[in-house]
């Protein structure tokens, strides 16, 4: 286990929606471990989203603080990188600006940004793709030039939110695979937050379940299973059950408080 | 660079800071109406806002009680307005769904159009003066053809953009060819039409106003300005162009969001 | 392929042109055949005769030199501080509250009815007009570029901070691309306004003396109808070809190539 890179401190969150006030989060207190691939998952609302903002710097806690490299973060900076779901991809940039840009930035010279982006666009398997704009790419490849320009400038750790959820069920599948084997080439620290128990069980080290909201950390599963994982196999499906159980309860939690909602 | 206006958008009341917008306003006046009663600024070329005030009133009492000058000019710009943005918005709408049935019609025409859509009405009006006379006759008709175009144009584009499954499905069921084009054709384009009334009003009305600077017999907001301009009463062009402002605000408002709500908004074409 | 596309470029010019040779055709028709007055509407071939012997005179030459040397001061101008000033306001609150509604209600306006103040104020020559043209276009600019600066995607926003882009960097970098698709769509409405206004102020401007609207509004004293009927083909062809030729070549090389317009 790796030292903590990224300490979570007693944070809350709260949200103003019109005269009404939202707690998102509600006292997180979490370590991520270097090197280490961690999944956030909780019921949908349960501020994971959220907290993995609040680790960009896009957005500020309410109370408490999040430290990187043991120092308060203050705001959105090139020692992270972000993998959105919407891809938010430059679209009047080509696949190799996009992936030069944070590069281009961060002072690299331009022919040493060039190598180095070429380098990572063959690394998601878009070599030949180099000069195509977004708006010609599917979703599938839309996102690797997502992870493409995250990881590109070598950022500390990698933060994607639910980077797969527009995907279809083949294509999901297909780059789970994928951004395994990248990870094993370059064991970067990974803050991933997805619905989909299965996605969590297949790429993460560590599973952090979040309560209902306001969240906060319910349980953490460990997962000590070689990669690639087999989907069907006995371990697979254990760490499965686990989560599903810890999640469950948070669930049914979830739909009392929109029912009772939806009563008042 | 601040990036944080969106943060806030939508958490505040909007009632809380109405008079924000007024505060500019209010210290442009006060400085103009210093500025101009210690003669900073030429008071002839610059007239304090309480003799554009006292202006407008002078010429909205002179003539009465028989029929106010000032009243006069605005009646007869507006039934400029009336009468012509009818002619042209109808002429337009019609046009505009004949050209987007018919390709043909469309390849002919578009052509024209893009071409005589860029030349300004006050353009036409020497030529209109030659044909028609001043006054009405050359006022109305500009006014009708700067409402045309944008009408024609954009039921043409709503009515090409018609989704074929539902003309098959009219089909189907045997409508004629007005049913079609009055129950389905125009109906779809319904949102593209008022985006053309919207346009077309505008257009007419900037129109009537310029035409009126060179082609009105004596009466219209227009010929006021223009006239006050000329004898350099500069209180009443300011005076003028104010009550431009508030009229076309009223319209906008009032007439053109009133027929949107009543039509495509509760067809839930366009979302708010 | 080259020799394709050039086909199809003057398959296009011809299927432009066609329809303004049959209305002239039909028009020519109807004077020889007296349907019409020669007064009242001279034949094509006559307007076509005075246009040679205005071009090889020199005379409109000179007309719409005049006009075009109003129109660039005023509408550079008009786009450059359109534009600031359009950053300015999406970008402070405060001043947006302040000035959105002002804006908004100088926009409907007709640029026309300000003619009359700048005569009382800047003259009647040269000033007044390109002041028109400048006001023609700065409202629709600024507004515009307003509304793409505030409609610009968080997601691309955050994507440029978390790579340590911020400040004019960001400005240059993402907002202004960003919002591309509103500043275009400003800048061709600029245009047709800045046209119309620079004919109407060079028809009122009594101290102007060329320019293609005064040769319009002067046939007036001569009744010299296919000199009107000229000049307004003209200015029609001209305000045609600056949106075409140049805004809608500008939109193509950008927002088009990059995929931002909505499919219609």
């Amino acid at each position: 286990m790796g030292k903590a890179i990224i300490e979570v401190q007693d944070v809350h969150k709260v949200f103003d929606q019109g005269a009404a006030q939202v707690e998102a989060l509600g006292g997180v207190t979490l370590d991520i471990h270097e090197g280490e691939f961690t999944v956030l998952i909780g019921p949908s609302g349960c501020g994971k989203s959220t907290l993995l903002y609040l680790m960009a710097g896009f957005e500020q806690p309410t109370a408490g603080r999040i430290l990187l490299d043991g120092r308060e973060i203050a705001g959105p900076g090139p020692d992270r990188g972000f993998v959105f779901q919407d891809y938010a991809l430059f679209p009047w940039k080509t696949v190799l600006g996009n992936v030069m840009f944070g590069l281009i930035h961060n002072g690299w010279s331009k022919s040493e940004a060039q190598r180095v982006a070429q380098e990572y666009i063959n690394l998601v398997h878009l070599g030949g793709f180099e000069n195509a704009y977004p708006h010609t790419l599917s979703g599938g490849m839309k996102q690797r030039v997502g992870i493409a320009r995250a990881l590109a400038y070598n950022p500390k750790v990698l933060l994607m939110d639910e980077p797969f959820g527009a995907l279809d069920a083949q294509t999901r599948k297909h780059m789970q695979r994928e951004l395994v084997d990248i990870w094993d080439k370059t064991h970067k620290t990974v803050v991933f937050v997805t619905h989909s128990v299965i996605e969590a069980v297949f790429l993460a080290d560590r599973i952090v379940v979040m309560t209902a909201r306001p969240g906060t950390v319910k349980g953490i599963v460990d997962v000590d299973m070689a990669r690639p994982r087999d989907y069907t196999g006995e371990a697979f499906l254990a760490v499965r059950r686990r989560v599903l159980n810890l999640l469950e309860e948070e669930v049914e939690k979830e739909i009392r408080l929109q029912e009772q909602a939806g009563e008042v | 660079m601040g990036v944080s206006w969106r943060k806030h958008k939508s958490s505040r009341a909007t009632g809380s800071r109405w008079w924000l917008p007024a505060l500019p306003v209010a210290l442009f006046l006060a400085g103009w109406q210093l500025l101009a009663g210690v003669n900073l600024i030429n008071p002839s070329l610059f007239p304090p806002p309480t003799e554009i005030a006292s202006e407008l009133a002078e010429l909205y009492t002179s003539g009465l009680p028989t029929r106010s000058l000032l009243i006069g000019h605005v009646t007869a710009t507006l039934s400029r307005l009336l009468v012509a943005s009818v002619i042209g918005i109808l002429s337009g709408t019609l046009a505009g769904a004949l050209m987007g049935i018919s390709s043909r019609l469309y390849r002919f025409f578009d052509p024209l159009i893009t071409v005589l859509m860029p030349v300004p009405g006050i353009a036409m009006a020497p030529l209109f003066i030659v044909w028609l006379g001043f006054g009405d006759p050359t006022i109305i008709a500009l006014g009708s053809i700067a409402a045309f175009f944008p009408l024609a144009y954009n039921t043409a584009a709503g009515v090409r953009s018609i989704d074929p499954q539902l003309v098959r499905a009219a089909r189907m069921m045997e409508a004629g060819k007005g049913t079609l084009l009055f129950d389905v054709y125009l109906p779809w384009a319904a949102g593209y039409v008022l985006v053309g009334v919207k346009l077309g009003l505008a257009r007419c009305w900037r129109t009537i106003i310029a035409v009126e600077f060179i082609a009105a017999a004596s009466w219209g907001l227009g010929y006021m300005i223009w006239d006050a301009a000329e004898y350099l009463r500069a209180g009443v062009v300011y005076g003028g162009i104010f009550l431009l402002i508030i009229i076309y605000f009223v319209i906008e408002k009032g007439l053109v969001n009133t027929l949107e709500k009543f039509t495509v908004e509760r067809w839930g074409m366009v979302q708010r | 392929m080259n020799g394709d596309s050039g086909r199809a470029a003057a398959k296009s010019i011809v299927e432009f042109l066609f329809p303004f040779l049959v209305v002239g055709l039909l028009w020519e028709l109807a004077v020889r055949l007296h349907l019409v007055g020669m007064e009242m509407l001279p034949s094509p071939s006559v307007i076509v005769g005075k246009l040679w012997t205005l071009t090889i005179r020199g005379v409109l030459l000179h007309h719409l030199a005049s006009s075009l040397y109003r129109l660039a001061i005023g509408y550079v101008l008009a786009v450059g501080l359109g534009i600031i000033v359009g950053v300015a306001l999406a970008s402070r609150r405060l001043l947006r509250e302040m000035f959105a509604p002002v804006l908004s209600m100088l926009i409907s306006v007709p640029t026309i009815a300000w003619v009359p103040v700048l005569l009382i104020t800047m003259g009647l020559g040269d000033r007044t007009v390109i002041t028109a043209v400048f006001l023609g276009g700065f409202f629709a600019i600024t507004y515009n570029t307003m509304r793409g600066i505030e409609m610009v995607n968080q997601g691309q926003l955050n994507a440029a901070r978390i790579m340590g882009v911020s400040g004019w960097r960001l400005f240059v970098e993402v907002l202004l691309p960003a919002s591309l698709v509103s500043v275009i769509t400003g800048l061709r409405l600029g245009i047709g306004y800045s046209w119309r206004a620079l004919v109407g102020g060079e028809m009122l401007s009594a101290l102007v003396e060329w320019g293609i609207g005064k040769m319009v509004y002067q046939a007036r004293f001569w009744n010299d109808v296919a000199v009107m009927l000229m000049g307004l083909l003209i200015i029609g062809f001209s305000g045609f070809l600056l949106d075409r030729v140049l805004l809608k070549w500008l939109e193509r090389e950008t927002v088009e190539k990059w995929g931002m317009l909505a499919k219609r």
